[in-house]
């Protein structure tokens, strides 16, 4: 049979890998991005939970110890909530903190008020945070360190995608050139 | 099999020396390896003497970091007092749902010597993690702090 004899065919196996790199890194991009977003601005918020600070005036309890389950279990009825109290600490002699699932009240019997924080963890942020912070360990460093390397193949793969005018021979290597600036932009203006 | 029964005395005499504290929970960085807890009041009576020396100690948490995790304070076994618990951001999270429970830390004392511009930056950074507002017109000392730099824990669950 007449033809031309294929050699290896780098590009197509270049696109095939980028192609499907691609796809599998689709999720792993979402996780890391949110919480890439959400992180980076932590000295604005807290991207983790949302704390809730409200105080409640509070009828005075005299005849028990600040900080005995008694006090602990009259403060806790007086503000209507329910479950379990985790234990109780007395910053000092008219501060006491008790502590339940998510809350934390802090009673101030010189005032008789309650400061009552709660925390409500940010639904997606929280378990983006989780993974892209690597607060698992074990196996997910291993699987961040693939999705590293994955996305220098990506990177790599994408710069031979294209023959051409549209390729890195063309205005492939001017926005590649634009890329490897910013980092460097930023590094001598802030570093 | 005489070197089998070697190996098990071995294993045996060396697990009676140097077990580990018992208790339940999940650990947070490495395992806690030492067996003598110190009390908190201990360290903060006289805190040049534990200075620089890994301890282990054992209190309700009574606060967390909610920003990265990356401290807690515990409270000690004298009243009014705790004592603080950082660690290095990221490697070890404790997790701000934790508070009031019970918890096992091995660490090193450490001591931070702050000048005026420091604590005063350090007490408004504790008052953004903790979420609460900072009164920037308080009167700022320069200050020692004694704490605990942490390497494992425990956490009851």
């Amino acid at each position: 049979m007449a033809g031309r004899k294929k050699g290896f065919q780098w590009r197509r196996w270049n696109n095939l890998i980028h192609r499907d790199l691609g796809y599998l890194c689709v999720g792993l991009t979402v996780v890391f991005a949110i919480s890439g977003i959400a992180v980076n601005h932590r000295a604005d918020w807290n991207p983790n939970y949302d704390i809730q600070n409200t105080i409640e005036p509070l009828e005075q309890i005299l005849d028990v110890e600040p900080g005995s389950s008694d006090f602990n279990k009259a403060v806790v009825d007086q503000l209507d909530f329910s479950g379990e109290i985790r234990g109780s600490f007395r910053q000092s002699p008219t501060e006491v903190d008790i502590f339940m699932e998510d809350i934390t009240i802090k009673v101030d019997t010189e005032n008789w008020e309650a400061a009552i924080e709660s925390i409500k963890a940010r639904p997606i942020l929280r378990e983006t945070n989780f993974l892209h912070l690597n607060e698992p360990k074990k196996w997910w460093t291993y699987m961040a360190d693939v999705y590293a390397v994955s996305l220098l193949l990506l990177a790599t793969t994408s710069m031979f995608m294209l023959k051409g005018r549209k390729g890195i021979k063309g205005r492939g290597k001017w926005l590649t050139l634009i890329g490897v600036a910013i980092p460097l932009v930023f590094l001598l203006i802030y570093f | 099999m005489k070197n089998v029964a070697l190996a098990l005395l071995v294993f045996v005499l060396a697990a009676c020396s140097s077990e580990p504290a018992v208790f339940e929970g999940t650990t947070y960085g490495q395992p806690v390896s030492l067996t003598e807890r110190t009390d908190i009041s201990a360290i903060a009576h006289n805190p040049t003497e534990y200075l620089g020396k890994d301890v282990l100690v054992e209190g309700t948490i009574v606060e967390i970091c909610t920003s990265m995790g990356c401290w807690m304070d515990i409270a000690s076994d004298r009243e009014f007092e705790k004592i603080q618990i950082k660690v290095e951001d990221g490697v070890i999270v404790f997790p701000v749902s934790a508070k009031g429970r019970q918890a096992l830390v091995e660490g090193k004392v450490e001591e931070l010597d702050q000048t005026v511009d420091q604590a005063k930056a350090h007490a408004k950074e504790m008052a953004e993690e903790k979420g609460v507002a900072f009164d920037s017109t308080a009167v700022f000392e320069s200050t020692k702090i004694y704490r605990i730099r942490g390497v494992g824990a425990v956490i009851a669950e």
